[in-house]
């Protein structure tokens, strides 16, 4: 689906100028970029261009030094509690995977609804049972992440960030530490997702899924966004030198089926 | 409060002869101990079948019973049993050799047991032969790793040599007692026993620190 | 060499009240030493500098300081400092206090330190307040890794509880060695105090072995 037909939705996030610096080194160097709603858009770039630290600002797991970020309309609070807030409405996706090691897949899925949403157990369980089920991993709600695969973490990883019904999902690498094998199993739980109209950001290494899901695709070099536009012209026709240089590294020759 | 820091210069010789005495029974307890210890932990590790549960049941008993407890039966009790009489330099030396050989064995096996088995059979694929992997591939990465351990241990036998002070072996403790008992300054003398100990012990762990960090990388494989 | 075994079952009342008073510094001890070792914990991982660096010195000065000379420097210091004459039990149990709060206090720092940054981000990301991640995802975590050490720890102290020894604290070592003293049954008497403290010390050191395995922590 081409972002014209998708325009008529709402801007979700609204990045303006982002700058955000470590000391005295900028990782962005004023950033803007719109996602709108129902949008997949995909960061992707050279490792070190700032792609994973515009989506760590976007939540607010860091704060940024220039420029702003608007979600739904309102500018990022800068208040810890309206934070909060806000975080529960974006879910996100750690390359790490990052599950609770001390809780179960169930328990892990529905620690978000309990904790912060102050959902009873036996709801919050049962909103947990719902979207294990959706990333096909009912029958490990009683594992321990530890007994599961790579894969099958993401997942879970996935299911914990859809209990909390967030409004947009950013995803940081989230295939990058992932088995060749398992990379499939969570590429397809998040196609599913997009087609059904979940607002995401992803960074991602994965060119074919951002050709194939991607609405939107920004290609990022050295902390600034080199280029930006549909995946039919990022990847077939860029307009940019650093773009084609990027994809040239990558091995990038057209889609392989 | 008076202060009177005169008790500690009068009589700086009788103190320093207890110094002398704790750094000379924990040089000579830790290097028998790292000794005995080794022969322990290769007994346990490679030695007769029987070697193990013996050397199991000696490495539990020195973690159950206080040193304390060790050093007053070795010089009060052991010479009952043995008809042989002890200086009380010397029962100190058995007892803590004794005691922290067992720490020492414990030591020695998690490290060794810590080198990955990929190393012996990489040793072994180009035949070297069982002992010659030990000492040139093994041991090395083991000790580097053990430095921490090692460091923890001399910190506690130094630690230690203050209990001997209650078999009346001569060392800062013992030293600092006569004295506060003699000059009825125990606060200046208690304190000052403080000092030295934090000077001799401090740099002991710093120094640890330093040279494991330095060495490290010897020993990841 | 002749031996009167009987004398250790004449004083058998007298040798289980000592046990029961080593048994007690123990459990009070570790009683205010977690407490205290989460409070210097706290403050070294969370304070402002200053505060920060006296608990770092605090732990690091009892840690490099024998215990035996602790005990002494207790008997004679604190009466002068507290102006309170305090009895041989409790300068005993102040002086273990202040030991294993600052061993407790490193145990717990490493503790909560070992955590991966990513636990607490991946909490927060989720909508939890600091608390709320640190309380339900850091602790529990943190709890599994300083089990052991605390085991650890624990028999060390009931160890170190000999040591009140030297102030006539009435605990087994004390109380042994007065029937030594007494009766001149010197083999007996220090065997049985040997024996009676390795009865009790050896389950212990094994339960530690056994809580090691069970909280081993894979990565």
């Amino acid at each position: 689906m081409s972002r014209r037909a998708k325009e008529s939705g709402a801007t979700i996030i609204r990045y303006r100028g982002v700058v955000k610096r470590y000391g005295a080194f900028e990782a962005l160097s004023g950033v803007d970029l719109d996602v709108h709603a129902g949008e997949v858009v995909c960061l992707i770039g050279p490792s070190g261009s700032g792609k994973s630290t515009l989506l760590r600002c976007t939540n607010a797991l860091e704060t940024i030094d220039g420029g702003a970020i608007e979600f739904e309309g309102a500018e990022l609070p800068r208040d810890e509690r309206a934070l909060r807030e806000v975080r529960r409405r974006m879910g996100m996706v750690f390359q790490s995977f990052e599950l609770f090691p001390h809780l179960t897949a169930l328990h892990n899925v529905a620690e978000g609804p309990r904790t912060v949403l102050q959902a009873r157990r036996a709801e919050a369980e049962n909103r947990a049972r719902a979207m294990l089920a959706k990333v096909g991993l009912s029958d490990k709600a009683t594992n321990y992440p530890a007994a599961l695969s790579g894969g099958q973490q993401q997942r879970v990883a996935i299911a914990r960030a859809l209990a909390m019904e967030p409004d947009v999902m950013l995803f940081d690498e989230p295939t990058s530490a992932l088995d060749p094998e398992t990379i499939g199993e969570v590429l397809s739980v998040m196609k599913a997702l997009a087609d059904e109209g979940m607002t995401m950001v992803v960074v991602t290494h994965e060119m074919t899924f951002a050709r194939r899901v991607g609405d939107w695709v920004a290609v990022f070099d050295a902390g600034r966004i080199v280029e930006q536009g549909p995946p039919r012209q990022i990847f077939d026709a860029p307009t940019t030198e650093r773009t084609r240089d990027f994809l040239s590294h990558l091995g990038w020759h057209g889609e392989t089926l | 409060m008076q202060v009177d820091l005169s008790v500690i210069t009068d009589h700086w010789r009788f103190l320093a002869y207890g110094i002398g005495v704790t750094i000379a029974l924990a040089a000579a307890s830790g290097a028998a101990s790292l000794a005995l210890g080794f022969l322990v932990a290769l007994a346990r590790l490679f030695g007769p079948r029987w070697a193990k549960p013996a050397v199991v049941l000696y490495i539990d008993s020195m973690r159950a019973v206080p040193v304390l407890v060790v050093l007053v039966w070795t010089f009060f009790a052991l010479p009952i049993l043995t008809g042989l009489t002890m200086q009380p330099f010397v029962a100190a030396l058995i007892g803590l050799t004794v005691h922290l050989a067992a720490y020492a064995a414990e030591i020695y096996r998690a490290g060794i047991e810590s080198v990955r088995r990929g190393q012996t059979r990489a040793s072994l694929a180009l035949g070297m032969s069982r002992p010659q992997i030990l000492r040139r591939i093994v041991l090395p990465q083991a000790l580097v790793r053990m430095l921490p351990a090692f460091g923890s241990l001399l910190s506690i036998t130094i630690k230690d040599t203050a209990i001997a002070s209650v078999i009346a072996v001569p060392e800062i403790m013992r030293q600092s007692e006569t004295l506060a008992g003699q000059s009825f300054q125990p606060i200046e003398v208690y304190s000052f026993a403080m000092l030295v100990y934090f000077l001799i012990l401090f740099p002991v762990t710093r120094g640890v620190d330093r040279i494991y960090r330095r060495v490290a990388h010897l020993g990841r494989s | 060499m002749n031996l009167d075994w009987s004398v250790v079952a004449a004083h058998r009342g007298v040798l289980a009240a000592a046990t029961g008073m080593t048994i007690l510094l123990t459990v009070a001890t570790m009683a205010i030493a977690v407490p205290c070792g989460i409070v210097v914990a706290s403050v070294r991982l969370y304070a402002w500098a200053p505060l920060r660096a006296m608990a770092t010195a605090y732990v690091e000065l009892f840690r490099n300081l024998p215990l035996i000379l602790l005990v002494y420097w207790a008997f004679y210091v604190l009466p002068i400092a507290t102006d309170v004459g305090l009895s041989p039990f409790a300068t005993g149990l102040a002086a273990l206090a202040l030991n294993v709060t600052a061993y407790n206090a490193e145990t717990f720092r490493a503790g909560i330190g070992s955590i991966r940054r990513g636990q607490l981000e991946a909490a927060m990301a989720l909508g939890m307040s600091r608390t709320q991640a640190v309380r339900r995802i850091v602790l529990p975590q943190a709890v599994r890794r300083i089990l052991p050490v605390l085991a650890s720890t624990w028999v060390s102290l009931f160890k170190d509880t000999s040591l009140v020894s030297v102030i006539a604290v009435p605990e087994l070592a004390y109380v042994a060695m007065q029937i030594r003293a007494q009766t001149f049954r010197v083999l007996e008497m220090l065997t049985a105090m040997a024996a009676i403290y390795w009865l009790l010390g050896y389950p212990q050191a094994k339960l530690v072995d056994w809580i090691q395995r069970r909280y081993a922590v894979t990565e």
